[in-house]
């Protein structure tokens, strides 16, 4: 049960130019064999962290040991360790597939015949075989990514890094990459850091969360017991009129059985959702510069579509209606004790106050809650305070490749 | 700083170089044309007029010079896209593995001036069927030595090239290197006028060229004389000062490689 530490990180932290602080003292130990993922938004230092633990990066202060090798003093031993799967594509794409493997194998001194073996091997774990005497430049963002992983697999390492590894990707490439993680880990007994934003692909994978906001360890746990800590289920209304968030707040504030509000973007709301897809609100212009991918729920099912279509007749039957744009997308989030009893107290409380619900969803607590509860934010949600934006923006900017000479 | 070179590490560095300059056509084509338009034109147009230089016709002047053009252009450039490789990516995937930077950028430099070599190859073989060089057993010989010349020359430059690399980060920079940093170099080579013939001012500014000696040495090589001011030892200054300045620009280019963030 008391399996050695394969990953050992204490007090680390990075500041660039002096100033920015993008990992803030982190500390945390991964066990091996074990699927760790770091859930954040974006800047708040998943990929610093990485690139520390990977000797691309001095850090600051602090240390760190991967495989028993510490980052400052044995780059070398910690290299050989490690295999790195980066958010951006780091492939040749004058090369072909298998060059690209090649040409990996050859600088991790693999001999000609392992070199050859294991280049089929990974070929075919990603199906990639049939293509893989292709120039990559013809490949496919879910192609690239695979290639990716399977070169990053090709030295049999220790421990792996995979930031953002699904990126973008449609759900089917990216449910296929999760088994190939997953497989990994369970054969090969591969220790796995992995970064990502999406909350469901946190729970799916890891055995161990730990979020990270600003640089800083909010809190390190397994998801159940993550959720766990949200006692009750979570309401989320969507009101007919934006402006009754505000009214109606006041009113639900102090029951004893509301643990927690909160006002969210609606990006897990399908009702909110489609009611967007009808109005065609002006889409939010995301100042930061970024690959930002707005992220549809995975889960959207049936009822929704026919949520999408009662909403469309009611819109046609009711030309009057009207929604600003700037709140539109906001909804009241509430964690309730017992929450499919409260839902009537709840209506009726609406009904008495006289402001217009146009739906309730209720649900088990998720990561995205959790997420929610421990950073005060959304984490899909992009648009925080401005001051938020343009910190992450600085951040971003110096962890992505602008270098500080010295 | 010493670092563990690695003989593996340097080949495959090397290779992808030579792979993807072999299936850079365009490149190769283009720098060939270029150089063909600079004899045809300038060589045969503006030697009519001027005739030529102490008894040598004026293409066959040129002739070194814009074999040195391409030796130059070819080999800063193919130093200054460890920007390219750093924009892609690729870099991330060099800079993880387990080798040190060193062998990294000692692999960027030999196969860097193989291919400025090569290049410089394909533009004597050039030169020679437009007639610039007078076929005798001495050019044979001097044609051998030429290319040792060469691989001394275009390494100091892609050396130049990963400082320039290492240092911006910007690949719009590309546009004022060629402008203030390649073109005088290649103007000041004597590649269109002997050093001899300039004035004072110019002269100097010529000295402090490092592309004139390596024109100078490949003139000594392909046609057995050099200019006046650097006297019948002149091969010999050139080879010292292109050692020193090869020696120079790859610590400097590794100094700064291995320093650079990613």
């Amino acid at each position: 049960m008391c399996r050695i530490n394969t990953i050992e990180v204490k007090e680390l932290t990075k500041i660039f130019e002096g100033k920015v602080k993008a990992v803030d003292g982190i500390s945390f130990n991964v066990k091996k064999g074990e699927i760790l993922g770091f859930l954040g938004p974006n800047g708040a230092g998943k990929t610093t962290t990485l690139n520390m633990l990977s000797t691309l990066l001095r850090p600051t202060s602090g240390t760190a040991k991967v495989n028993g090798h510490d980052v400052l003093s044995e780059p070398d031993a910690v290299r050989r360790s490690i295999g790195y799967v980066f958010q951006d594509t780091t492939l040749d794409i004058e090369l072909t597939g298998r060059e690209n493997l090649d040409f990996h194998g050859r600088l991790y001194d693999l001999e000609r015949n392992i070199r050859q073996k294991r280049i089929k091997e990974v070929l075919e774990l990603v199906q990639l075989t049939d293509r893989a005497d292709n120039f990559v430049k013809t490949y496919s963002g879910g192609m690239k990514r695979r290639l990716e992983i399977a070169r990053g697999l090709l030295h049999h390492p220790k421990v792996l890094f995979l930031d953002e590894p699904t990126l973008g990707l449609d759900p089917q490439t990216r449910r296929s990459i999760w088994e190939h993680i997953l497989q990994l880990n369970q054969e090969k007994e591969v220790t796995i850091i992995l970064t990502t934003h999406y909350t469901e692909e946190a729970d799916y994978l890891c055995k161990h969360i730990l979020i990270i906001d600003f640089g800083k360890v909010v809190v390190l746990d397994t998801p159940e017991k993550l959720k766990a800590r949200l006692e009750g289920d979570v309401v989320t209304l969507l009101f007919r009129d934006p402006a009754a968030i505000e009214s109606f707040r006041p009113i639900i504030e102090n029951k004893d059985w509301i643990s927690r509000i909160n006002v969210i973007a609606s990006g897990n709301n399908y009702a909110a959702i489609s009611r967007m897809m009808q109005k065609k609100p002006k889409i939010p212009n995301y100042p930061i510069k970024e690959k930002i991918i707005p992220e549809m729920p995975s889960r959207i099912h049936e009822n929704d579509i026919e949520q999408v279509q009662q909403n469309r007749e009611q819109d046609t039957s009711n030309p009057h209606y009207k929604f600003k744009d700037d709140t539109c997308s906001k909804c009241l989030n509430l964690l309730v004790d017992n929450g499919g009893h409260r839902i009537p107290e709840i209506v009726k409380l609406a009904e008495n106050a006289g402001v217009i619900l146009e739906s309730v969803e209720l649900r088990k607590p998720t990561l995205d809650d959790v997420f929610l509860s421990v950073t005060g934010r959304n984490i899909r949600e992009e648009e925080g305070s401005f001051m938020d934006m343009i910190r992450r923006h600085r951040i971003m900017q110096q962890a992505r490749g602008r270098p500080s000479r010295g | 700083m010493v670092q563990p070179l690695s003989g593996q590490a340097i080949y495959v560095v090397l290779l992808r170089e030579l792979k993807r300059y072999w299936r850079a056509k365009a490149r190769v084509i283009s720098s060939v044309a270029q150089s063909i338009f600079f004899l045809a034109i300038f060589g045969l147009g503006l030697g009519g007029f001027i005739g030529g230089f102490s008894g040598i016709n004026y293409l066959s002047y040129m002739a070194p010079g814009v074999i040195g053009m391409g030796l130059l252009f070819g080999s800063v450039f193919s130093g200054v896209s460890i920007i390219f490789d750093r924009q892609f990516g690729f870099m991330k995937e060099m800079l993880v593995a387990p080798v040190s930077r060193t062998s990294i950028i000692v692999g960027k430099i030999i196969g860097g001036a193989t291919t400025a070599t090569i290049q410089g190859i394909i533009l004597m073989i050039v030169a020679g069927v437009m007639g610039a060089f007078s076929l005798s057993l001495t050019f044979l010989i001097g044609t051998f030595t030429a290319i040792g010349a060469m691989l001394l020359i275009t390494s100091g430059f892609v050396g130049l090239g990963v400082a320039i690399g290492s240092t911006l980060n910007d690949f719009h920079a590309f546009q004022l290197l060629s402008t203030f940093v390649m073109w005088p170099m290649f103007m000041l080579s004597g590649v269109f006028f002997p050093i001899d013939v300039a004035p004072l001012p110019l002269q100097v500014a010529m000295l402090c060229d490092p592309m004139f000696y390596g024109v100078e040495l490949l003139r000594w090589c392909l046609l057995g004389n050099g200019s006046i001011i650097l006297g019948p030892i002149g091969w010999l200054i050139s080879l010292l000062v292109i050692i020193l300045f090869n020696a120079l620009m790859v610590s400097l280019g590794t100094l700064l490689f291995s320093r650079a963030q990613i």
